[in-house]
C-alpha cells in the first residue's frame, strides 16, 4: 500500500518517490501539496496513477503531480508528464477523452452594481443562448469543407465568419490554432458525434459563470489584463464534445495493438502510446490538434452567444458592458515544446492531463504584449466558490515545464456526492449566498456540490508560494450556467 | 445482482460479473445504462444488430461499450435490452432494443481500459471497469 513514507520531502511541499519504488520507473514521480493535500491524494489511487505515468518510455526528469491531483482512468487528473523526442511517446490516455478541455476568461468595464439588476435576465439570456446539457445542438450546420476548417483553422475560422476578433486571437493559447492539425486523420465518427456540437457547453463539470472580480493581488499585472476590482467577468469552461472524445477513443483503441508492435510494456492499458515521431504518434498527433482547435473554436463560438446575449439584455440599459477576452487555456493537450533541463535545450512532448500551461515572461510563445509579464492561467473554483487568475513564471519553467495547477480537483465520488446533497436544495442554498443557478439536471448539479471538491484556495495557495503560478486576482460567482 | 458500483473519485467505475462472457459483456451494458437513468419516452422502439471486434477480450468488452455510447449519440437513441446473439474472444454479434429520445441521450464520454482485466472467479467472469463521464 502506497503511503506518505513512500515519499521524500525534496523541498517545502514537494513530495517525490524515488526510481527505486518500482522496477519499471524510468524517473521519480513529484506531487506539489501540501501535507493535507498530499494526504488527499493519498485517498484514492491517484497516487499509483502517477507512478504509472513514471514508466512511459522516454519520460525525463521526474512525473509531476500538481496540488489538485486526484484520479483519473491511466493518468491521474492533474499530471504533468514531458517524454524525450524523438525517442518518447505520445499518448492519447495522457491527454484524455475531452481533448482540450479548457477555460476562458472574458472581463468587462462595468461593475457588478451596474449590472446586478439585470443579472436573472442575463442568466436567463445565457441559458437560453447557450446550448447546454447532454446531446445539446448548436446553432451552426457544418458543411463537411466546413467542419475541416474547424478541426484545421481553430479560431481562425471563426474570426473569418465574424465569431471573434483579432484579440480574441491574440488571447488564445496557441492563437486558438494549434499547428499540425490534418483533418485526414480524424474519423468520419469522430466528424459525425462532433459535427453539431460546435457553440454547446456539454454536461458534468462544464459552465458558463458570471463573476465579480472579488480581489486583486498583483495591481500592475492586472490592469494590463483589464482586470479591475468590482468588475464583471465571465468564465466558459468546455472542451471538444464528442468530437474529441471519438477522437481518443479510436486512438486508445488502436495503440492497443501498436504498444505491442513496437514492444512497450506498460502497467495499465489506458497508458498506451506510440513513439511521437512513429507514423502512428504523428497521426494521433494530427487528430488530436484537429480535436484541439474543434474546442478552441468551440469555446469562441460559446464567447459569441455570451457577447450577445450581455448586448440582448445590457444595451440601451448601462454603458461599457462589452466582454474582452482575457485568456484562452487549454488543460488536456499533449504539446511539443522546447525546455531547459539541466543546462540543456530540449524538446519534449509534453502531456497535461487536467493541469495548465504556465509559460513564463520572455516566451516566445506569447504575444508582444504579454512577454513581460507571463501567460494568464485560470483557475476555475468549483462551483459557488471562488476562481483565480494567476500568471505563469519562470520558475514553472524551470520547474514543471511551465506548468500549474488547473482547478480544485475533487475529493468525492459523484455517486457519493449525489446521494449527500439533493441539487433542487444546493441551488437554493446558492440563491441565498446571492448565485443564481440555471441548470438543466439537479442530479448533474448535485454531483458538482463544492462539498465534492477541495479548497481551490488552498491549491492555489500552494502553487503561489512554490511560485510555479503567481496569483493576480480572484473571482467570486454571481450566476452559474450548466447543463 | 451482476454489477455494483464501486467509488471513484472523478468518474464512475463498476464491478461487473458474468456466468460466461457473453454475459458480462451483456451486464457490463446494463451497468453503464444505470449511470442514464432515462424514463419511457412512448416514442417509437427500435432495434439495431450490430458486430464489434477487438484484439482481444478485454478490447471487445471496451468497443462494444463505446459502440454503444456511438450509435446512442449519432442515432439519438436509447437502448435498455442487450442481448449478445455470438461472441468469440476478439468478435460479437449483439442486437440492440430501446427506442428514440428526444430528451437528450448519455452523458457518458467513454468506457476506458484503466486497470482492466477479466478475471475468472468461482462463479465465471469478473471485470472493474471505468467510465469517463
Amino acid at each position: 500500500m502506497l503511503g506518505k513514507h513512500n515519499f521524500v520531502c525534496v523541498a517545502e511541499n514537494i513530495w517525490e518517490i524515488p526510481s527505486t519504488f518500482r522496477d519499471d520507473m524510468r524517473v521519480p514521480a513529484r506531487v506539489y501539496a501540501d501535507e493535507d493535500l498530499l494526504d488527499a491524494a493519498l485517498g484514492d489511487n491517484s497516487v499509483v496513477q502517477l507512478v504509472n505515468t513514471a514508466t512511459l518510455p522516454g519520460v525525463i526528469k521526474h512525473a509531476i503531480a500538481m496540488p489538485d491531483i486526484h484520479q483519473g482512468y491511466g493518468f491521474p487528473i492533474g499530471g504533468v508528464v514531458a517524454t524525450r523526442l524523438p525517442q518518447g511517446v505520445i499518448s492519447p490516455g495522457g491527454v484524455g477523452y475531452d481533448i482540450n478541455c479548457g477555460v476562458r476568461l472574458l472581463v468587462s468595464q462595468a461593475a457588478v452594481e451596474e449590472i446586478r439588476p439585470f443579472l436573472e435576465e442575463i442568466a436567463s439570456a445565457l441559458y437560453a443562448n447557450c446550448p447546454s446539457g447532454v446531446g445539446s445542438r448548436g446553432h451552426l450546420h457544418l458543411t463537411n469543407t466546413d467542419l475541416d476548417r474547424v478541426l484545421q483553422e481553430g479560431s481562425r475560422w471563426m474570426l473569418e465568419k465574424g465569431y471573434a476578433s483579432r484579440e480574441d486571437l491574440d488571447r488564445t493559447e496557441e492563437f486558438g490554432r494549434v499547428p499540425g492539425a490534418d483533418a485526414g486523420f480524424v474519423s468520419d465518427r469522430a466528424r459525425e458525434r462532433g459535427r453539431d456540437q460546435l457553440g454547446t457547453l456539454g454536461a458534468g463539470n462544464h459552465f458558463i459563470e458570471v463573476d465579480r472580480v472579488a480581489e486583486v493581488y498583483d495591481q500592475a499585472t492586472a490592469a494590463h489584463l483589464g482586470i479591475y476590482s468590482g468588475n464583471v467577468a465571465v468564465q466558459v469552461h468546455c472542451g471538444s464534445r464528442g468530437l474529441g472524445h471519438q477522437v481518443c477513443q479510436d486512438y486508445v483503441s488502436r495503440f492497443q495493438k501498436t504498444v505491442r508492435d513496437y514492444g512497450i510494456t506498460l502497467p495499465d492499458r489506458e497508458l498506451v502510446c506510440a513513439p511521437c515521431d512513429s507514423e502512428e504518434g504523428q497521426e494521433y498527433f494530427h487528430a488530436m490538434a484537429c480535436a484541439a482547435n474543434f474546442a478552441f473554436a468551440n469555446r469562441q463560438l460559446l464567447t459569441h452567444m455570451i457577447r450577445h446575449s450581455f448586448e440582448q439584455v445590457l444595451a440601451g440599459q448601462i454603458k461599457d458592458f462589452e466582454l474582452r477576452q482575457v485568456y484562452d487555456i487549454a488543460h488536456n493537450m499533449a504539446k511539443v515544446e522546447e525546455h531547459e533541463i539541466n543546462g540543456h535545450r530540449i524538446r519534449v512532448c509534453v502531456h497535461r492531463k487536467g493541469s495548465t500551461r504556465a509559460f513564463g515572461p520572455g516566451s516566445s510563445v506569447l504575444p508582444e504584449d504579454l512577454r513581460d509579464i507571463g501567460q494568464p492561467v485560470l483557475i476555475p473554483g468549483s462551483m459557488g466558490t471562488a476562481s483565480y487568475v494567476l500568471i505563469g513564471t519562470t520558475e514553472a519553467m524551470q520547474q514543471t515545464f511551465g506548468s500549474t495547477c488547473h482547478g480544485a480537483g475533487r475529493v468525492m465520488s459523484r455517486a457519493k456526492a449525489k446521494k449527500m446533497v439533493r441539487g433542487t436544495e444546493l441551488r437554493d442554498q446558492l440563491r441565498t449566498r446571492g448565485i443564481l443557478i440555471c441548470a438543466g439536471s439537479m442530479g448533474g448539479l448535485a454531483e458538482e456540490a463544492p462539498v465534492a471538491y477541495k479548497d481551490v484556495s488552498r491549491v492555489v495557495e500552494v502553487v503561489h508560494r512554490l511560485r510555479i503560478g503567481r496569483k493576480v486576482a480572484r473571482l467570486e460567482p454571481l450566476a452559474v450556467i450548466k447543463g | 445482482m451482476s454489477f455494483e458500483e464501486i467509488e471513484h473519485t472523478a468518474d464512475r467505475a463498476f464491478r461487473v460479473q458474468g456466468r460466461n462472457f457473453a454475459e458480462l459483456l451483456g451486464n457490463a451494458a446494463r451497468a453503464m445504462r444505470s449511470l442514464d437513468p432515462l424514463g419511457p419516452s412512448g416514442t417509437p422502439s427500435a432495434v439495431r444488430t450490430i458486430e464489434v471486434e477487438g484484439i482481444d477480450r478485454e478490447a471487445l468488452l471496451v468497443n462494444w461499450l463505446n459502440e454503444i455510447l456511438y450509435m446512442e449519440q449519432t442515432l439519438g437513441e436509447v437502448y435498455d435490452r442487450f442481448q449478445i446473439l455470438e461472441s468469440s474472444n476478439r468478435h460479437l454479434h449483439a442486437r440492440l432494443d430501446g427506442r428514440q429520445s428526444s430528451e437528450g441521450v448519455t452523458h457518458i464520454k467513454a468506457a476506458t481500459f484503466h486497470d482492466l482485466a477479466i478475471e475468472q472467479t468461482p462463479e465465471g467472469l469478473e471485470a472493474t471497469i471505468v467510465f469517463d463521464v
